[in-house]
C-alpha cells in the first residue's frame, strides 16, 4: 500500500462525491457548473496521483491532465455561452424554468 | 513513505474538501465562487506537494482566472449574489445526497481495495520533468495537443455566436 496515493484518491472521490451532489441538488446554470468543475478537479487529482505513486517514467499521463484542463476550460466557455443566450431570452438562468428543453 | 509529504497532502485534501463543501452550503454566491477558488488552489498544492510542480502552478493560475470570470458572472445573473435574501436554489436534495454518498462510497470501496503495491518510485527533477513534456507534446502526443487547441477554439467560435444578440435579420 502507498499512503500517499491512498490520501490524493480518497480526497479525489471525496470531492467527486460533493461535485455530484452539487451539480444534482442546485437549480441555478453557474452552480452546476460549479458542481461539474468540483468533479473534473477530482478527475485531475486522481490523474497526478496515479502518475506520481505508479508511473512517472510515463509522461502521456501528464499529457492527460493537460487535455482535462482544456476540458473544464471549453465546459466553462460554452457553459457560460449558453448562460448568457438564456438570460438574454428569458431573464433568468434558472433551470427549473427550463422545462421546455424537455421536448 | 515520507510523513511530511503525507500529512501536507491531508491538509490541502482536508482543505480542498472543506471549501468544495462551502461552495454548495453559503447562501452568498460571491463566497461561492471563492470557495470554489480555494478548493481548486488547495488541489494546485498538493499537485506541488506530489511533485507536479508545472501543473500545479498551471492549476492555481488557470483557476484562480477562471474563478475570478465566474464571480463576474455570478453577480451578474443572479437573482441574489450577496445571499442578503437566504435564498434557497436547490432541488432534489435528497436524491443529490444519495447520489453524492453513494459515488463517494463506491469510490472509496475501490481505492482502498485495490491493493496498489508500494513502494513509490522517484520521480525526476522539475526541470527533467519540463523537458520530458515538452518532449511528449511536439512527439508523440503532438496531435492530440493539436486537437485540444482546435477543441478550444471551436468552444470560443461556438461560446460567442451562442452569446451574441440575435440581429434583426436573424429573427425574420
Amino acid at each position: 500500500m502507498i499512503p500517499e496515493l491512498m490520501i490524493a484518491l480518497s480526497v479525489g472521490a471525496a470531492l467527486f462525491g460533493v461535485g455530484l451532489y452539487g451539480a444534482l441538488s442546485q437549480t441555478n446554470l453557474v452552480m452546476i457548473i460549479m458542481g461539474v468543475e468540483l468533479i473534473l478537479a477530482a478527475a485531475l487529482l486522481n490523474l497526478v496521483a496515479f502518475w506520481r505513486y505508479l508511473h512517472p517514467d510515463v509522461t502521456a499521463a501528464k499529457m492527460f491532465v493537460l487535455i482535462v484542463m482544456a476540458v473544464m476550460a471549453v465546459e466553462m466557455a460554452v457553459g457560460f455561452g449558453i448562460a448568457i443566450a438564456r438570460f438574454r431570452s428569458r431573464g433568468s438562468v434558472e433551470m427549473e424554468e427550463a422545462r421546455e428543453l424537455k421536448g | 513513505m515520507s510523513l511530511a509529504t503525507a500529512l501536507f497532502l491531508a491538509f490541502f485534501g482536508v482543505a480542498a474538501i472543506w471549501f468544495g463543501i462551502v461552495v454548495f452550503r453559503t447562501h452568498s454566491m460571491v463566497r461561492s465562487a471563492i470557495a470554489l477558488l480555494f478548493s481548486q488552489t488547495a488541489i494546485g498544492a498538493m499537485f506541488l506537494v506530489m511533485q507536479a510542480e508545472f501543473l500545479g502552478v498551471l492549476q492555481i493560475m488557470m483557476m484562480a482566472t477562471e474563478m475570478s470570470v465566474m464571480a463576474i458572472f455570478m453577480v451578474m445573473f443572479m437573482m441574489d449574489p450577496g445571499g442578503m435574501g437566504k435564498m434557497d436554489m436547490t432541488h432534489q436534495k435528497r436524491l443529490s445526497l444519495w447520489a453524492g454518498g453513494i459515488g463517494l462510497v463506491a469510490a472509496l470501496v475501490v481505492i482502498w481495495t485495490a491493493g496498489w503495491q508500494g513502494p513509490a518510485p522517484d520521480v525526476p527533477g522539475a526541470d527533467e520533468q519540463a523537458r520530458l513534456l515538452g518532449r511528449e507534446i511536439l512527439g508523440r502526443s503532438m496531435f492530440i495537443f493539436e486537437s485540444a487547441a482546435l477543441m478550444i477554439l471551436t468552444a470560443m467560435i461556438a461560446a460567442t455566436m451562442v452569446a451574441i444578440a440575435p440581429q434583426e435579420e436573424d429573427t425574420q
